[in-house]
């Protein structure tokens, strides 16, 4: 049996992810009562549906089973798929990046950065990062009581952050936040490239676009940093050699281009959605004041809640059991992080934000060999920035409608209104 | 192999130190117990700590 189609309509939809509510409650009903079965969709070739928290876990610990590459990574329909093949010379991602390669080639090409990005390698950044989170708390507090925390603190703190690691000056920092954005808000004419409603083909003429311009953009920083050789991240990238010879230009271009982008928007999103939630709740701001120790509470639930990436697929290559669902080889299989982190069977109540949960292993950063690289900067800034942040604030509430990106993979607030109070 | 062999599980990722068989990638031998590792030793698959692995029961 397949999954009515009215819910696979809704989950895979980009604008029901705008209306969060829309797609939790598909979800839900999902999990209740067919939490692992088969999307059948007009343009679609059929794919699982894996909506629980203990089934994303087996599958994504068995990676030599369920492999990234072999097909899209994210949902894409059948013309999408063809069309990305005949652009990339037959490979199934636009983007050849750490997300979409499986095996030794992932193993080889993590390892560049990974000694790097350890909770003990990054540690030293601390003050320099604390640096900027004051930068971006006295930015905010200049608007004097009313911002869109958003566009005006969430879209740029991160960003500092991550271009200061990886080596990118100041001035670029639009430019990347501009194709960042892009890159994944293509459906949501607010942010896309055209600014426009787009029509599935539109969609993948504008991210190819996106992608050649961010190459062109990254030719120059493999020149730049070949040259003079430093501890930066794209340094990094750019001088590695894997059995003597330097990634070639896909594997390159794909490192730089996750880095640059994936790197700050998950982090943009959360912190987004952390704040409307505690404008939502204000009382956990007083809370947090008088216990600063609750923050990583508060750090570790905002990933839970905001998910910012609702998706990844993977594809078996051998017959496997999983939750009770025979697995075929060649199947294709959508892991849904945000249904994973609304398990009933792992939290009580996934429906509320709280800081007071007593575990909360949420699987936002994914699992297994391929959980997210930057998983303990992201933390690391986001600790930060509260901290800061909640020395200074004195209240919080929202000043209007939030609003959503427009997308059904990597997004989440696009809007926070909010109005303050500061010490 | 001698009795008494635990593996012990990454909370943040999964990953399973597996006593008997060691971790060779990193110079530790089959038969190496948990608490024998150096202190600053970390997943080597999402890079948390080794105070945050948990003993597989």
């Amino acid at each position: 049996m397949a999954l009515p189609v009215e819910l696979a309509q809704t989950i895979i939809d980009p604008k029901a992810y705008s209306q969060r509510e829309l797609v939790d409650e598909a979800f839900r009903q999902i999990r209740a009562t067919a939490p692992l079965d088969k999307a059948e969709l007009d343009g679609f070739e059929p794919f699982w549906v894996v909506t629980r928290h203990a089934d994303i876990k087996d599958i994504e610990r068995q990676p030599d089973i369920f492999h990234n590459g072999d097909k899209s990574t994210f949902l894409t329909n059948i013309e999408g798929n063809a069309r990305v093949q005949m652009l990339t010379g037959g490979e199934p991602n636009l983007i050849r990046s750490l997300v979409s390669v499986d095996g030794k080639e992932h193993k080889d090409l993590r390892g560049i950065v990974f000694p790097h990005i350890t909770p003990r390698a990054i540690k030293p950044l601390e003050e320099q990062i604390r640096a900027i989170a004051r930068e971006f708390v006295d930015h905010m507090l200049s608007f004097d009581g009313q911002c869109d925390f958003a566009a005006d603190v969430a879209f740029l703190y991160p960003l500092r952050v991550i271009m200061t690691v990886l080596g990118v000056p100041q001035e670029d920092e639009p430019f990347m936040l501009k194709l960042t954005q892009e890159l994944f808000n293509n459906a949501d004419p607010e942010l896309n490239r055209a600014r426009a409603e787009l029509s599935p083909e539109d969609m993948l003429k504008s991210l190819w676009e996106t992608t050649m311009e961010l190459e062109n953009y990254f030719a120059a920083v493999t020149k730049k940093f070949r040259e003079n050789p430093t501890s930066h991240i794209n340094s990094l990238i750019a001088n590695a050699k894997i059995d003597g010879e330097y990634l070639n230009h896909r594997q390159m271009m794909g490192y730089y281009i996750i880095a640059a982008t994936a790197g700050h928007d998950t982090t943009s999103n959360t912190t987004a959605g952390a704040m409307w939630a505690l404008a939502e709740k204000p009382e956990m701001l007083a809370r947090m004041k008088a216990d600063p120790s609750l923050i990583n509470a508060f750090v570790e639930e905002s990933i839970r809640w905001e998910v910012p990436v609702k998706h990844f697929m993977r594809s078996a290559v051998a017959d496997c059991e999983i939750g009770g669902q025979q697995i075929k080889a060649g199947d294709w299989l959508m892991l849904s992080y945000q249904s994973a982190n609304r398990d009933e069977s792992v939290w009580a109540d996934p429906f509320e934000f709280r800081i007071d949960r007593e575990s909360n292993p949420q699987i936002a950063f994914g699992y297994g060999v391929h959980v997210c690289l930057g998983q303990h900067l992201a933390r690391m800034e986001m600790r930060i920035l509260w901290e800061e942040l909640f020395k200074r604030l004195e209240s919080v509430e929202l000043a209007g409608k939030g609003e959503r990106t427009i997308s059904n993979f990597v997004c989440g607030p696009k809007h926070v209104p909010i109005r303050f109070t500061a010490n | 192999m001698a009795e008494g062999f635990r593996q012990w599980r990454c909370r943040n990722c999964g990953f399973i130190y597996d006593e008997a068989a060691g971790w060779p990638d990193e110079g530790i031998a089959p038969g190496t117990r948990f608490e024998d590792i150096d202190d600053d030793w970390y997943c080597p698959d999402c890079g948390t700590e080794k105070q945050d692995f948990e003993l597989v029961e």
